[in-house]
């Protein structure tokens, strides 16, 4: 009788229950995404060269265990405040505590599994799409990844569920210990924050200190190591909590009496809303700053190592060299946007390859400047032939040497005059050195190419590499597109968790502020200055975590640029920054617009 | 001398519920009366005979179907957005039954809100709340939060909220409708007092004849149309409560 009951209470909240629901299962997916990289060893070591990995997965984990855990609290607080009036009236009624104490802990417990259960089918699928789009997208090689991981099953399945049943037995328990008058008024009672100076000073210098030792710690990773990445993850999590508790709570109850401000339009009313949530709203500005840091952070080093990637293959001057193409060959290289193309003779002997000079001298050549220091890729000079001297033999004959065929090119290169070169033995050879306009918008024509002029000269597919572009890009893409896919997928992992704790806190106060803002309407306010204080209210959620988030990334990247991991980690920042934050700013105006929709509509 | 205008005209205002597809509910029929300015007037009627469709037409919560409801002057039926946010806010005050409060705000902050929608300053709306406070008689819980005083203090607070801004005209549906008796007698000589002494007018929607006593016109509605009125003219309140009565049990049969 009694859980028939409570089946119809939760009929009579099902939008509510979708809510939950849906924050659970996007919980749940997202941690199952995040294990699927973490958990799996073979992976991380086929992909990464860094014996530091491993354990960055593992303090990943963990921080992504905390920043659920705390979701689940939070998602969890939303369905016992759901159920304390249902369950205060039965209990006028006359039904026992322990019953409904036994009902609760089944309910929760029924959502939680319920949600686990889609939560994992929604992150193999989720899993796979990003997977597979990156894949194809970065022409990453990720290997042993696999969608479906069973190990990532096992942890997410446990972890999930002692999560859960810790979430029941506490609602098991807040049930039978709140009075049923409470229970039945449980209608959100307003906070009364007391600003006390001397602990808001302490918790300001304490937060701000943990947040230091994280950043220097993140600094030193290359002598802490492990031990670095355990201090940051502890003191900035410790720090960002603490700076949002103190500061932000402060700066309402300056705000509120700043007097001129707040008795202007809905700004008191805004005041109030954020002050009524002010304990919910420091947690979540703590997890969304963490989050957004890791998001950020991740796709940040993502780019950086795709940087890197562009940055090697554009270093090399040529894009494709062929060696004595055929028409066919010829006529499939017609297909590149050729900037700039060169056609050389040349014969081959049993120890030495012969040139004529004075094509150089018409047709200059790409060789290698001596290399200096804090030079990171090979810079090229276009030479003559009459430069190509004693003076500096190593340059240049190692630049005509990388052009040829692997077979020649451990040969030594001579340069003689056109009549010498007429009468050496051997067969005429040619040598064209192409220059396409865009080495990346041409990557499939140029693959194609470059296979083709191989299989003609029958180079064995583990060749010595070359010094083309495609060579540099098939080297470089070998060893940094794991990282590259790692960054992205972590990245996308971190902006769903991110996008999904905003979502679900937003709407989770959304039936409550429907009412709140319909009074507001009925005694007189503009529509614009409703919308208007939804887009602030929101916004605070945005703008603050977003600030700090960009703060901890800056300092962050200490960690890449210390280890010589990504040496130019702070160049071009704006790019993935700039990326971000329209993304960041896209999905504001779209909860804004949802909100406002729900909330506002009649 | 010519006639001072009403404050509220309300002529043949009809109000059909559902669309032309659906079925359908003429709630009013062809409803005209007229509230002069100072006036005290309430409308009574069983429940379900279309009081709160009236009450909301008259504060442009909703529309009628036809007709014109003219409030100080000012055809209110053709208001739209922000003509429609800023009449509310300046001409009409509202009193609902289940009080509306704000729960996250005090009930200085609540009383301040209809101030600041109009950009009154902080220092010039403070004498104005506490005067308001002092006559409704709340000053002293002016920093409680609604969920901390009782629900006729609540409605304390939504009454001056409502009257703060210096209103044409205070609605109230069923205001003392979930009040006990003791609270609601003393709301209603609040307004009584408000009425005579600072000429507030006053319009009471409700369907208990004690609280209807308290008015000098009597507006009777059933089934969607406006009956008998009723004038109190000098006769004692208890005579009055007692017209009711006899005019409640006629129409009954
Ligand atoms: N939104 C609506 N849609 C359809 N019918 C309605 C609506 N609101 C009220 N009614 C109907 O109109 C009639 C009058 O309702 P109402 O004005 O609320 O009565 P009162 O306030 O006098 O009790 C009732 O029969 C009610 O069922
Ligand atoms: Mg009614």
């Amino acid at each position: 009788m009694l859980f028939k009951l409570s089946l119809t209470g939760i009929k009579s909240r099902f939008k509510d229950y979708l809510v939950l629901f849906s924050g659970l299962v996007m919980a749940a997916a997202i941690f199952y995404m995040f294990e699927t990289l973490a958990t799996n060893h073979s992976f991380i070591k086929a992909n990464s060269t860094l014996a530091l990995a491993p354990f960055i997965f593992q303090f990943g984990s963990i921080l992504l265990a905390i920043i659920t855990f705390v979701y689940i609290l939070y998602a969890n607080s939303f369905l016992l405040s759901m159920r304390k009036r249902d369950y205060g009236l039965f209990m006028m009624l006359g039904a026992k505590s322990g019953k409904l104490g036994q009902l609760i802990f089944i309910e929760t417990l029924a959502i939680g599994v319920l949600s686990l259960l889609m939560g994992v089918i929604v992150g193999i699928g989720l899993t796979t799409l990003v997977g597979q789009l990156l894949i194809q997208r970065l022409d990453a090689t990720a290997l042993h990844f696999s969608a479906f991981y069973g190990p990532a099953l096992v942890v997410t399945v446990l972890f999930f569920l002692v999560l859960f049943i810790v979430a029941a037995l506490m609602n098991q328990r807040v049930l039978r210990k709140t009075p049923v008058l409470a229970l039945l008024k449980s209608t959100a009672q307003p906070a009364h924050v007391q600003v006390r100076p001397a602990k808001t000073v302490s918790q300001v210098i304490f937060g701000l200190v943990s947040l230091a030792i994280g950043y220097v710690a993140m600094h030193q990773i290359g002598t802490l190591q492990m031990l670095g990445i355990a201090i940051a993850l502890v003191t900035i999590v410790v720090g960002t909590y603490l700076v949002f508790n103190s500061l932000f709570t402060w700066l309402l109850t300056r705000l509120k009496r700043h007097t001129a401000f707040a008795s202007r339009g809905l700004n008191n009313f805004t005041l109030a809303q954020l002050n009524f949530r002010i304990f919910d709203y420091n947690r979540m500005l703590a997890l969304v700053t963490l989050l957004f840091a890791l998001a950020l952070g991740a796709i940040t080093t993502g780019m950086g190592f795709q940087k890197n990637i562009k940055l090697f293959t554009e270093s090399a001057p040529y894009d494709v060299v062929l060696h004595d193409p055929t028409a066919s060959i010829k006529q499939a290289a017609t297909k590149i946007d050729i900037k700039k193309q060169n056609h050389y003779m040349y014969k081959v002997g049993a120890n030495t390859v012969y040139f004529s000079r004075d094509q150089f001298d018409q047709q200059p050549v790409y060789v290698q400047k001596p290399w200096r220091k804090n030079q990171t890729t090979t810079k090229y000079q276009l030479t003559y032939g009459r430069e190509m001297n004693q003076q500096n033999p190593l340059l240049w004959q190692q630049s005509l040497q990388e052009l040829l065929l692997p077979r020649d090119s451990q040969k030594t290169i001579k340069l003689v005059d056109q009549a010498t070169f007429a009468q050496t033995s051997g067969r005429t050879q040619q040598l064209t050195t192409i220059v396409a306009r865009d080495f990346f918008a041409e990557l499939p024509t140029i693959k194609r190419v470059t296979q083709l002029d191989q299989r003609h000269n029958k180079v064995a597919t583990s060749y010595d590499m070359g010094s083309t572009k495609y060579d540099a890009y098939q080297m470089m893409n070998g060893l940094l597109s794991g990282f590259e896919f790692m960054g992205f997928f972590l990245g996308v992992a971190f902006l769903a968790m991110l996008a999904s704790c905003l979502m679900f806190k937003i709407l989770s106060g959304a039936a409550s502020d429907r009412t709140r803002y319909r009074m507001l309407d009925k005694i007189g306010t503009r529509q614009r200055l409703l919308r208007g204080a939804i887009a602030k209210e929101i916004g605070v959620l945005f703008l603050l975590p977003g600030v700090v988030g960009v703060i901890h990334v800056l300092f962050g990247l200490q960690m890449f640029t210390t280890t010589g991991l990504l040496p130019h980690a702070y160049h071009d920042l704006w790019l993935p920054f700039l990326i971000f934050l329209v993304l960041y700013s896209l999905y504001y105006l779209l909860t804004v617009k949802l909100y406002q929709n729900i909330v506002l509509k009649k | 001398m010519i006639a001072k205008a009403p404050i509220v005209a309300v002529d043949a205002v009809r109000k059909v519920y559902g669309q032309a597809n659906e079925q359908q509910y003429e709630a009013l029929h062809d409803v005209s009366f007229q509230v002069q300015a100072g006036e005290f007037v309430g409308i009574m009627g069983a429940s379900g005979s279309g009081k709160t469709t009236l009450l909301n037409i008259l504060s442009t919560l909703d529309q009628p179907t036809s007709g014109s409801v003219k409030i100080n002057q000012q055809e209110i039926t053709q208001l739209r957005g922000n003509q429609l946010a800023d009449f509310r806010a300046k001409e009409i005050g509202f009193i609902f039954q289940d009080f509306n409060l704000l729960e996250n705000m005090t009930a200085y902050e609540n009383i301040a809100l209809p101030l600041s929608l109009q950009n009154v300053s902080a220092k010039k709306a403070r004498p104005l709340i506490e005067k308001i406070a002092v006559t409704l008689g709340i000053d002293k819980i002016l920093n409680k939060y609604p969920t901390e005083i009782s629900g006729g203090q609540k409605q304390r607070v939504a009454a001056a909220r409502a009257l703060v801004h210096e209103p044409s005209i205070l609605m109230g549906d069923e205001p003392t409708g979930a009040l006990d008796s003791k609270s609601a007698k003393s709301l209603l000589d609040t307004m009584t007092t408000l009425n005579q002494q600072q000429q507030v007018s006053i319009l009471l929607v409700t369907h208990d004849p004690f609280s209807a006593s308290y008015c000098q016109r009597i507006l009777f509605i059933k089934d969607g149309q406006i009956g008998q009125e009723l004038k109190r003219g000098d006769r004692s309140k208890a005579a009055f409560y007692q017209d009711i009565l006899g005019v409640l049990g006629r129409t009954e049969q």
